[in-house]
């Protein structure tokens, strides 16, 4: 096998099919990166249900002075009875672990740690905080019960569930996903497609010199290996646009939202993904060059 | 060398045969020419011998080899040892002489060595020595066709096929043609040409086969291109 043989009509191949070429290119690019922006999603979705499962907790808010939920209106603020008995019921509930007691200081110190902004900050007192329960559970999957049984007690304001908010969360981010793997298999069928055509062009440029080839008596290797790089090469080369896309992604997107998340993306899930978008960009040309060549090389 | 026993050929969505029950015996180192009107399946069985179409039905033998049995995996070690002509040079429009030639070891995966010291030889042997680096546009129709048989002869084939190779040339630049073919055909090549050219048949003197209508009707040795009974 004369490799330089090879390189040389691949070449020619390229840059007689220039336009085709820039559109496979284009195409696997786009397919592939939005493949791995899906991958990196569902892996950044996993890990963050991992991570916050088991830390999911209820705030149960209580009535203050002017509270505006309906809840407390015209009852003014919980009393110290009314507080012991209902951290006394709670904690009689089955499903329940813990009950921490968070009053205004604890909950103005836990405002500034959220990394919320200065100015927000300057215009707000411990004063104008709320105090709540903050209820631990043996099985997050109860979550809702717990609430519901909770709902209605005296003093009790408003009860939030961090389950829902991080499900209407994960929510977002899994129809993100399916959204972008949803475009990544139309771009992939396009790809297939334009690969076909592609083949298909050069396949005709190239009759003469496969013809004489066949007279010759070179082997089906020999005359359908350049075809079949060019489809790969092409494919590489998008499969490299898409890494470059995948890295700006984890650096301008993930790396911003970071500060956010507990469980940051890791390089080496980028450089997973990364991987396994190649991989299957490259096989996907792979074969929807040699299926062409099936139909329009007579060997 | 080449054995067509009872070799029917019937193309997809004809009724006629393009070969009907042909039977003939080629011997190695023979120079045969294939005459009959147009149409007589001279082209066919030159295709045949190549397994570029299969036989309805009969055998066929090429080399020693039934190429019935022969799979598609090893045809294009068959075609190594035969060399091809066409009325229409077949040449790359791009590359030289040398390169035209060249191109037929490369595919085949030959050694760059041999294939620098091979072509000279072939280049010289078909008469254009000195004209190795000219494209094919500026050679005449004559020189075109010497390359082709160049490059067909260049990888030493057992047998040369050549299927109307004076078709596109004057009469007496075919006479230098046929020269080089007699010459590859005296270096032990067998060799085999469709031909419509009776002024060539006649010359030559070598075994003669017509076809018509697909049919064998007349195999004669040292035979002329008209009915000479
Ligand atoms: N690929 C094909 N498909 C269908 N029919 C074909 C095909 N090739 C040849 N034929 C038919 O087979 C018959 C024999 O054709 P062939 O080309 O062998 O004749 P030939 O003797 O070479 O003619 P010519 O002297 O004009 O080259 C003709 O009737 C032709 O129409
Ligand atoms: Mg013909």
């Amino acid at each position: 096998m004369r490799a330089n043989f090879i390189f040389s009509e691949v070449w020619i191949g390229l840059r007689r099919n220039l336009t085709m070429t820039i559109a496979v290119i284009v195409t696997v690019a786009v397919g592939m990166g939005l493949l791995g922006i899906g991958l990196m999603i569902n892996s950044q979705v996993s890990s963050l249900t991992g991570y916050w499962t088991d830390k999911v907790e209820l705030s149960v808010f209580l009535c203050e002075k002017n509270s505006p939920f309906p809840a407390c209106k015209n009852k003014g603020a919980i009393t110290e009875e009314q507080k012991a008995a209902l951290k006394q019921t709670i904690e009689s509930l089955p499903d329940v672990e813990r009950v921490d007691f968070e009053d205004q200081a604890k909950a103005y110190e836990n405002f500034k740690d959220g990394g919320n902004n200065s100015i927000l900050l300057s215009v707000i007192k411990p004063e104008d905080l709320p105090e709540s329960f903050r209820v631990k559970l043996k099985d997050p999957d109860k979550s809702t019960a717990v609430q519901d049984s909770l709902k209605g007690q005296a003093g009790v304001s408003n009860i939030v569930n961090q389950r829902q908010i991080l499900e209407s969360a994960f929510g977002f981010m899994e129809k993100l996903r399916n959204m972008a793997l949803g475009v990544a298999i139309l771009m992939v069928l396009a790809a297939t497609l334009l690969i076909g055509n592609t083949v298909r062009l050069s396949a005709y440029n190239r009759r003469r010199e496969t013809g004489i080839m066949r007279l010759v008596g070179a082997s089906n290797v020999y005359i359908q290996l350049p075809f079949v790089m060019e489809g790969v090469i092409a494919g590489l080369i998008g499969g490299v646009f898409a890494a470059v896309l995948l890295i700006f992604t984890k650096v301008f997107i993930f790396e911003q939202i970071q500060t956010y998340t507990a469980a940051p993306l890791t390089w080496n899930t980028v450089a997973f993904v990364i991987t396994v978008t190649m991989i299957i960009g490259v096989v996907i040309c792979l074969l929807a060059s040699f299926v062409t060549l099936r139909r329009y090389l007579r060997v | 060398m080449i054995h067509f026993d009872n070799v029917t050929k019937v193309y997809a969505n004809q009724n006629r045969p393009a070969l009907d029950h042909v039977s003939v015996d080629v011997d190695k180192g023979e120079f045969v020419f294939l005459v009959g009107p147009s149409g007589s399946g001279k082209s066919t069985f030159l295709r045949l011998v190549l397994k570029e179409e299969r036989p309805n039905s009969g055998a066929i033998h090429v080399a020693g080899k039934d190429l019935a049995k022969l799979s598609n995996f090893k045809v294009p070690h068959l075609r190594r040892r035969i060399g091809c002509v066409f009325q229409d040079f077949r040449l790359l429009p791009k590359k030289n002489v040398y390169e035209n030639v060249a191109f037929a070891l490369e595919v085949i995966g030959k050694p760059r060595r041999f294939i620098r010291k091979v072509v000279p030889e072939v280049i010289e042997l078909v008469g254009l020595e000195g004209k190795a680096h000219r494209m094919p546009e500026e050679l005449s129709g004559g020189e075109q066709q010497r390359v082709a048989m160049a490059r067909a002869f260049v990888n030493r084939p057992m047998i040369l096929l050549a299927d109307e190779p004076t078709g596109n040339i004057d009469p007496a630049t075919s006479i230098g043609i046929m020269k080089v073919l007699d010459r590859i055909n005296r270096t032990g090549t067998t060799v085999l040409m469709a031909t419509h050219d009776a002024a060539i048949v006649d010359s030559m003197r070598k075994r003669v086969v017509e076809l018509e209508d697909g049919k064998i009707v007349r195999d004669q040795s040292r035979g002329v291109y008209g009915q000479a009974y």
